[in-house]
């Protein structure tokens, strides 16, 4: 008993002076690293704090570069957006690809400045901050795959339409943990904006699909 | 109180490459400041600059130059040493010289 | 009347002939750039800020020429190199804005409230805090960022500092990893640097902020980036001088030294 106590000690002193060495460990990193996410945002109300909380899976998703998920992991980042799944009361997952011409090109939306969201007629889409979607648009960025043609390519099928939705609606259904925000299941498009979106990528009419 | 320009003057063969920057609002009288109120036009209207004491532009301005303004001129027959000094006069009356001297090619 | 006529003349035409030949867009950006580095209107802030670093101002009536910056009280030279870095006088890792504050409060008794207030500049009212970071960002100029990890809170800071960078969190899930983790991405036509590779984030340390912003018309600090950082990922209104912007500063800085310091840059 009294050298079990001592090997503990034992491990737990040669970890303090590592810490010491090298830098806190990954635990207390994390700890340090939260608690001062909890202060860095002072005076401001806590509806707007909360959105610096990570739900489970953007803790998942939070890693160094080139540090790979495990497939438990990826799992449960799936599993979780298969539950997060939501569609329009109408059941038409592709609407009105002239509303969606206009929502891709608006990068706008739930942005705080002085402590208040500041006001916009609908949150924007943001597609073309990352993705080329129109042949004739040259404002779109480039951090995400290149869509022009997206339609014309995978046509509109009812299965390539209901893909297209989900991906939107919550990108880490297919791709878990990429770079696309979760935009339906965070809730910061509804159902039918993005149905909307859905329609200017896939139909034939749409400048993304007309060259 | 008005801020210091800032002047730089190089020798080019005989010709003194002079290039300022000034620090000025240069309101146009249009814009509304944070409480929607109209900012009073304010403006630099008159720019002298000296070649040793010797005037070799003397410019009026309108509201239609730019916020912190660069002017840049070259001045001909000019030798390492020499003085070039700047005087910008604002339509409140305010007014700023400031002086350089001539720097060789490096 | 009629030569200065022709001077003015002469003078309008300078300008204007002078940055020729523009072959394309990239071209012109690129003379246009060529211009803004050679006479960065941010040499104005380096200016005032001297000239506030010497006055004696403040309730205290004193200047800053006993602020200890990390090399000794009233020496700005190759300050900003080694920042942020651990000051045992408030038992803190600061970075050069929350140092300058402390030494603002301390040193002349202005309120830190105030100094938060007037952080950032408007076209209405110019902030002394960037025109002071300005002069003594200027004062490393030619020098290498070396961000000393002696410390342990420096250590802590550094891997707190790695940690946020790539945590994600808000309702658009992003870190900073999201936008400044690749090689040659853009958001729009905005070009982002990458923050994971060594060479640029010496780049952008060393050259970087503060900058002048020509869209904002003043010098801008790193505080005011993060910030504006933050606002795009629509979090909250970032804690001037916060724990967390501190941190994010440390782990950037420290992975930025070697790189040559060139200050204030000059930005879109």
């Amino acid at each position: 008993m009294m050298r079990n106590v001592t090997l503990v000690c034992g491990f737990a002193c040669a970890a303090i002076v590592l810490g010491c060495a090298t830098g806190p460990s990954p635990e207390e990193t994390r700890a340090i690293g939260e608690h001062m996410v909890s202060e860095a945002y002072p005076g401001m109300p806590a509806e707007l704090t909360a959105r610096a909380h990570q739900d489970a899976d953007q803790k998942i998703c939070s890693r160094p570069p080139g540090d790979k998920l495990t497939s438990d992991e990826a799992q449960r980042v799936v599993a979780h957006a298969r539950a997060s799944l939501k569609y329009p009361a109408n059941g038409k997952l592709a609407g009105d690809w002239k509303i969606g011409q206009r929502l891709v090109a608006n990068g706008g939306g739930l942005r705080v400045r002085g402590g208040r969201v500041e006001k916009v007629k609908e949150n924007g889409a943001l597609c073309i901050n990352c993705h080329a979607l129109d042949p004739r648009e040259v404002n779109s960025g480039n951090l995400g795959p290149e869509l022009i043609g997206y339609g014309a390519k995978r046509g509109h099928t009812d299965a390539i339409v209901k893909y297209t939705y989900e991906k939107i609606y919550n990108s880490w259904l297919y791709f878990p943990c990429s770079n696309m925000p979760r935009l339906g299941a965070n809730g910061y498009l509804t159902p039918e904006q993005i149905a909307h979106v859905v329609a200017y990528l896939v139909d034939p009419q749409s400048p993304v699909n007309r060259n | 109180m008005a801020e210091p320009m800032r002047i730089r003057a190089t020798l080019q063969g005989d010709v003194a490459d002079v290039r300022i920057l000034m620090r000025h609002p240069m309101e146009t009288g249009q814009r509304k400041d944070a409480k929607g109120e109209i900012v009073p036009v304010h403006f630099i209207q008159n720019v002298v600059v000296t070649h040793n004491g010797k005037t070799v532009l003397d410019a009026q301005w309108s509201q239609a130059v730019s916020r912190d303004p660069f002017l840049g001129i070259r001045v001909k027959g000019a030798k390492a040493g020499d003085k070039i000094a700047v005087t910008w006069t604002d339509n409140r009356g305010d007014k700023r010289t400031d002086e350089a001297t001539v720097a060789a090619a490096s | 009347m009629e030569t200065m006529r022709g001077c003015v003349a002469a003078a309008v035409l300078v300008l204007f002939s002078a940055p020729l030949p523009a072959q394309n867009a990239a071209d012109g950006l690129a003379i246009g750039r060529q211009m803004l580095a050679e006479d960065n209107p941010g040499e104005l802030w380096v200016e005032r800020g001297k000239r506030l670093f010497f006055e004696k101002r403040g309730p205290k009536n004193a200047s800053l020429e006993a602020c200890d910056l990390g090399q000794g009280p009233g020496k700005v030279e190759g300050a900003f190199a080694q920042l942020p870095r651990y000051f045992a006088d408030t038992d803190k890792v600061q970075d050069l804005e929350s140092r300058l504050m402390t030494c603002m409060v301390t040193l002349q008794g202005f309120k830190r409230e105030d100094i938060v207030k007037n952080r950032f500049g408007t076209l209405d009212r110019d902030s002394d805090m960037e025109a002071l970071v300005s002069f003594v960002g200027s004062k490393s100029n030619g020098m290498k960022m070396a961000v000393p990890l002696a410390h342990p809170k420096e250590r802590e800071a550094f891997k707190a500092g790695e940690y946020l960078f790539n945590r994600r969190s808000g309702p658009l899930d992003f870190s900073c990893a999201t936008c400044h983790g690749d090689e040659g991405k853009r958001v729009r036509l905005q070009d982002l640097p990458n923050m994971t590779d060594a060479k640029q984030v010496q780049h952008v340390v060393a050259t970087g902020w503060p900058a002048y912003r020509g869209t904002q018309a003043t010098v801008r600090t790193m505080q005011h980036r993060l910030y504006d950082c933050n606002w795009q990922m629509r979090l909250p209104d970032l804690g001037y001088t916060s724990e967390m912007s501190i941190a994010l500063t440390s782990y950037l800085n420290h992975r930025g030294n070697g790189g040559e310091i060139h200050l204030p840059g000059v930005r879109r």
